[in-house]
Formats: structure tokens, C-alpha cells, sequence
């Protein structure tokens, strides 16, 4: 009797010591991990998507209240990749079974590099580029792509019938991308793509936009950055005034945020956006996230929040899954991830064998007095366009 | 093209003004201690920040924030001076780390505070827009922070040659033994140039948010700018910190008109080492606080 105890002990010590993550069936409690962005320049995004995280987190144990309980983790990793792969490793040591979270591509290669030596699952919304999900990793999800931001955006100047535009870029690697990838479709279609790219510490944006005005002569302006940006390359235009009929953004520009916060500056300007604003939850889905979301935080959601949230509800329902059939652990994980085919607060979420989501299309809102209107696909659209128009015009 | 090259050195000229404001305090202190205040961005965002808490928790311009800001900033900075003048040894290099030290405590308490959100004024007479001949087009906070950036160097050049306290800092600098023998009271001295290089960071703050966005992390570059500037201008020269905020202004509107926007800090820093390798002092090296 003591001897089998003994062996038994000993394999698990055995099985713990080389790190086989196999959770047993009996377990309750899931630990997950998240590093993310809490301070540093990428904080504001950050904290957007911990919030959503924490949601689902909330949502998760409402769900499996009495069954499973679930727990994040989380380590600010300071907008910093070096910092990231720590958190990783330091939440690796502390016993997470799998990873969401992070923001920016830069950041989430390297960390979910080490997710995977880890053998963990991570699952992110925060990393468009391409490369990410081409390496082979087992366990990387994601729920969006560069793609899905491109379509949107090939789709609405499509729609627009605009024959030349400016594409004013950050030199970012997701945002690089996106704006190759998008020049790429426009260019197909017989658009003439001229590109301006910047740096983010581009603060003063009236020598690009002079340069539109003066040479370019465009007929619209796609802007692919990030807040500051934005605000820094759309007052530069409201006082030079190019004669464009529309000033077009990736993402992180029709949120709820810009809208209150920098109304006159916004109006008439697209960006990608899942919902209107304000948003209008009706689905029961959207119902049990605002409200978890509203319990926890004052303020409404964004679609940073909403992606978060999605994520890391898929990861909590593949763990259950997949403890359900005995073990959790990479693989299994992984293989109920890869079951996923549903529609979301993200749209329609389905991974393909690299972990990417091909159902991913942004839609398009358009900020008008203080609102944001869908306006592209037309199945999803809440308003038409107010076309041609800029915050000047 | 001639359109283009004229907006792009009026664009550098406004830009160089508010970057002179921004540098002119770290070369302030820089002349008097020899201390390089790596929290001097930090001091800046700091008066952003009352500048946006004045705006949208009391309802009023964000150019009445001054005074309190000014309270705040100048309390802040004769903080760090209290906190280096304890250094014992070394003071020059430990300085750097104590100063570096507080400006990340600084950064996180506004995160704390204020949030990762970004800011500007939503006062929209700041951003209505001033044309000179259908050419030159500006902001018109761009136009203020420029005169406001003229101006105080132009005043503090002036304190500093025609007040008491201003020559005292200035015999300070030059030669810290005869000042003694001098009756003057160094610490008394170095005092003054901290609490000025708070005013003249309160007067930053206060445009850097009425011109672009406020975010927590962007204190740090404020500072690198104003060190650059600094050590072009030759450490501690006053008209060489505009001459140099000039210069690396209108460099990086140039190269963003005539090349790519991401290259501008590039030629700038180019343009800087050139000028250290031909003038090791900088533009104004043998010069102090004059």
C-alpha cells in the first residue's frame, strides 16, 4: 500500500518537475494568464482589453458557478517585449494553463514565442500581422487579422468609387501591413495609392497633409496609425483643408472615446468599428458582456473591451470543453479551439489549422454629431454614408 | 514647391519656439548645478495634465490653469532640487539616476491618476487656424507657444543679466569659489534656477496641451528633446537653445515635406552630431548662461 502511494506520489512529482501540463479531470479552478500593456505607450489599449478580460473572466465564473472557477493572472508588461517574455515565463512558473491578452505584434511574437516553449495556448486579439500565425505555433489564436481590417476598409473606398488615395502610415510592423495589404486590393481595383509613411513620433502632420494638398491631389485620405495619430494628421487637415471627400482610419478611431472626447474633430470620419456608438447591445450575448462590463467599470465599452472579452470567452469554454473530455492541456485546448465556429461581439469566429480567424471582417462606422454610424457591409449598415464629407466640409 | 518649402520652415520656426520653451529649463539647471534633470519632461506633462484638470473639472481655459500649475510644477521641481542637493557624492552622474528615478515615478502617477487616456484641449480657439499671404497656415495655439517660447527666453535672458538673483546664478555657474568669496549664497542660487526652470516647464506644459495630445509616457521624449537641444546649444547658453530648437525644428519639417515624415528625427540627429564633431561645445560652447 505504501509503496503504491509512493509511486504514485512519484510520478506526479516526476510529471510536475518536467513541466506536462495536464490538468486533471477533478480540477476546478482555472488559473489563465495575461500580460498586457497597463503602462508604457500602448497602455490606454491595454487596460481597454484587461477590462474586457476581466468581463469574461466574471462572465466565465457566473456561467460555471458551483462547477469550475476561473482566475486571470495578470503582469503589466510595460509596452515592452523583453518585459513581456518575462511575464510569460514568471506567469508560466506561477502555474497558468493558457494565455490571453497582450497588444501590439511587436510585443505579442516574442511572448507568445515563449507561451509556446512553454506548451500554452495563447489566444490574442491584439497582433495583426501576418508572420504571427505562420510559424507553426500549435496553440496561437487569434480572433482578427490584418485581413479582416483590409477588407473593410477595400470595401468602403470600393463602394465610394474613389480612384486615388493617400495612405498616410505608421511605420509600425501591424501597421505597415495593413497598409500593404490594403494598397495591394485598391491597387487591383484601379485605385492610385500614393503613401506617406511616419514615425510615432510624428507629432506635427501639416508637412504630409500639404504634401496631399499640394501633390497628391487625392480624393480621400486612409489613415493607418493609432490615436494620437489620428488626432495629430486630422487637425493638420481641418487647417489646411485638402480638397478630399473622405478621411478614412484603420482602428482605434470610431470608438466611443473619440467621439465624446474630440467631437468636432471627428465628424463625418470613418474608422472600423463592430457596433455603433452609442452601443446598442441587443443580442443576449451583448446583453451578459454590458452587463458584466458596466458591474465592474463606469464607462462604456469600446471594441478593445469587446475583443478581449471574446477571446478570452473562447479560451474559458474550450478549457471547459476540453477538461470535460479528461485532460487540459496544450493540445486539447488547442483542439477545441479549433472546433470554434460562432458568432460573436467580434463577428464570426472560426480557426483555420495556423490559428487565424478567415470569417474576420471589420465593419465600418462613420463619427456623425457625437454618434457613430455603421455604414459598410450594407447587411450590417445603421445609417448610409454621409458622402463626400470631412470634419471641414 | 516654393508653397511647400515656405509652410515647412514656418512649420519649423513654431515648433522650434515651443521646443526652446520646453529645453530652456534643463538648460537652466544644467548651467547653474551641472545637474541634467532627467524628470524635466515629466515636469511638463505635469502642467499638461493640471492644464487638462482645470479644463475639464473646473470648466475654464486652460491658459487660467497657470497659476495653480505653476504652484504644482514649481513645488515639484524645488522637490528634486531638495532631493539631489542631499547627494553627497558625485552629484553630476547620481544625479542622472535619482532624476530618471522620479520621472518614472512621476510618469505612473499620472497614469494613476489621469489614466492611459490621451488628452488635448477641447477649447476650440486653439485649433482654429491662422493663414499669413494663403500660404503659411498654423494653428493658432502654435502661434502662441512660439510667442510664448520667444518671449520667455527673451525675459529670462534679460533676468539673468539685469536682476540680482540672475547674475548671482550666473556667477554661480562661472566660477562657484569667487561667488562664495562673493557673499553669495550658492544653494540660494541653485534655488532660484530650479524654481524658474519649474516656471518656464509650468509655461511648456501649459502649450504642449492646448497644441497636440497629452499621454502619460510622452514626458520621456520631452526630455530627450530638451537634452539634445541642450547639449547642441553648448550647455547652459540661453540663445543657443533657440538657435538649436530652431535648427532641429526646421530640419525635421523639411525632411518630413522633402523626404518621409519618418526620417525626420533621424536627420535631426544627424544634424547634431555633425555640429559636435565640427563644434565639440556646441553651437554656443564657450559660453555660459550669458
Amino acid at each position: 500500500m505504501n509503496k503504491h502511494i509512493i509511486k504514485s506520489l512519484s510520478a506526479v512529482a516526476l510529471g510536475l518537475s518536467l513541466n506536462l501540463v495536464s490538468v486533471p479531470a477533478f480540477a476546478e479552478n482555472f488559473l489563465l494568464g495575461e500580460h498586457t500593456p497597463l503602462s508604457g505607450k500602448l497602455a490606454r489599449v491595454g487596460t481597454g482589453s484587461h477590462r474586457g478580460i476581466l468581463s469574461a473572466v466574471k462572465v466565465l465564473n457566473e456561467k460555471y458557478n458551483g462547477q469550475h472557477s476561473f482566475e486571470v493572472k495578470t503582469i503589466d508588461d510595460e509596452s515592452s517585449p523583453a518585459k513581456a517574455v518575462s511575464a510569460v515565463e514568471k506567469l508560466v512558473s506561477q502555474g497558468v494553463i493558457a494565455f490571453t491578452g497582450g497588444y501590439s505584434s511587436g510585443i505579442i511574437g516574442p511572448a507568445s514565442e515563449a507561451a509556446h516553449k512553454a506548451n500554452r495556448v495563447y489566444i490574442t486579439f491584439g497582433g495583426v500581422a501576418g508572420p504571427l500565425s505562420k510559424r507553426g505555433h500549435e496553440g496561437f489564436f487569434r480572433i482578427n487579422n490584418t485581413a479582416g481590417y483590409g477588407k473593410a476598409i477595400i470595401g468602403l473606398i470600393s463602394d465610394m468609387g474613389l480612384k486615388k488615395v493617400s495612405i498616410l502610415y505608421s511605420n509600425k510592423e501591424a501597421t505597415v501591413k495593413t497598409a500593404e495589404f490594403v494598397e495591394k486590393g485598391l491597387t487591383e481595383g484601379g485605385v492610385t495609392i500614393i503613401k506617406h509613411e511616419f514615425d510615432g513620433h510624428t507629432k506635427d502632420f501639416k508637412s504630409i497633409i500639404n504634401k496631399v494638398k499640394l501633390q497628391d491631389k487625392s480624393e480621400a485620405i486612409l489613415m493607418v496609425g493609432y490615436e494620437t495619430d489620428y488626432i495629430g494628421i486630422l487637425r493638420a487637415a481641418k487647417l489646411l483643408k485638402p480638397k478630399v471627400k473622405a478621411m478614412i482610419g484603420i482602428w482605434s478611431l470610431a470608438t466611443g472615446k473619440m467621439a465624446t472626447e474630440f467631437p468636432t474633430l471627428m465628424e463625418n470620419v470613418y474608422g472600423t468599428s463592430m457596433l455603433p456608438f452609442p452601443v446598442a447591445f441587443t443580442t443576449s450575448e451583448q446583453k451578459v458582456f454590458h452587463t458584466a462590463y458596466t458591474a465592474e467599470f463606469d464607462n462604456e465599452p469600446s471594441y478593445l473591451e469587446q475583443f478581449g472579452y471574446v477571446q478570452t470567452l473562447l479560451l474559458g469554454e474550450a478549457i471547459i470543453a476540453a477538461h470535460s473530455k479528461g485532460e487540459v492541456n496544450l493540445k486539447t485546448i488547442s483542439e477545441e479551439l479549433r472546433k470554434t465556429d460562432q458568432m460573436t461581439l467580434a463577428g464570426r469566429v472560426r480557426f483555420d489549422e495556423n490559428g487565424d480567424n478567415p470569417e474576420f471582417v471589420q465593419r465600418v462606422g462613420q463619427h456623425r454629431t457625437g454618434k457613430i454610424e455603421i455604414v459598410w457591409p450594407l447587411s450590417a449598415k445603421t445609417s448610409d454614408k454621409a458622402f463626400p464629407g470631412t470634419p471641414w466640409n | 514647391m516654393l508653397e511647400l518649402t515656405l509652410q515647412a520652415i514656418y512649420t519649423g520656426l513654431l515648433s522650434g519656439g515651443f521646443y526652446a520653451l520646453v529645453a530652456v529649463g534643463l538648460a537652466l539647471i544644467f548651467g547653474t548645478m551641472k545637474v541634467i534633470n532627467l524628470a524635466h519632461g515629466e515636469l511638463v506633462l505635469l502642467a499638461a495634465y493640471v492644464a487638462y484638470a482645470t479644463e475639464s473639472k473646473l470648466g475654464l481655459n486652460p491658459l487660467l490653469a497657470l497659476p495653480i500649475a505653476m504652484a504644482v510644477v514649481v513645488s515639484a521641481a524645488l522637490l528634486t532640487y531638495f532631493l539631489t542637493n542631499h547627494i553627497k557624492k558625485d552629484r553630476e552622474l547620481n544625479s542622472l539616476i535619482l532624476t530618471f528615478g522620479l520621472g518614472i515615478i512621476l510618469t505612473n502617477s499620472l497614469l494613476m491618476v489621469f489614466s492611459a487616456n490621451i488628452y488635448s484641449t477641447s477649447t476650440e480657439w486653439f485649433f482654429e487656424g491662422v493663414v499669413i499671404g494663403d500660404t503659411l497656415f498654423s494653428m493658432r495655439s502654435e502661434l502662441l507657444a512660439f510667442v510664448v517660447g520667444v518671449l520667455s527666453l527673451g525675459g529670462l535672458y534679460w533676468w539673468l543679466n539685469h536682476t540680482w538673483h540672475g547674475r548671482a546664478i550666473r556667477a554661480v555657474s562661472s566660477n562657484l569659489d569667487a561667488a562664495k568669496l562673493m557673499g553669495m549664497n550658492p544653494k540660494q542660487a541653485e534655488m532660484w534656477s530650479w524654481g524658474v526652470a519649474g516656471i518656464l516647464a509650468t509655461l511648456a506644459g501649459c502649450m504642449l496641451y492646448t497644441t497636440s495630445v497629452i499621454h502619460p509616457p510622452i514626458g520621456h521624449g520631452l526630455t530627450i528633446k530638451a537634452f539634445i537641444i541642450t547639449v547642441l546649444a553648448g550647455m547652459g547658453s540661453i540663445p543657443g537653445v533657440l538657435v538649436g530648437a530652431f535648427l532641429i525644428a526646421i530640419i525635421e519639417s523639411l525632411t518630413a515635406t522633402f523626404f518621409q515624415s519618418s526620417l525626420s528625427e533621424l536627420a535631426s540627429m544627424g544634424i547634431f552630431l555633425v555640429v559636435l564633431i565640427v563644434l565639440p561645445s556646441g553651437l554656443f560652447g564657450n559660453k555660459r548662461i550669458h
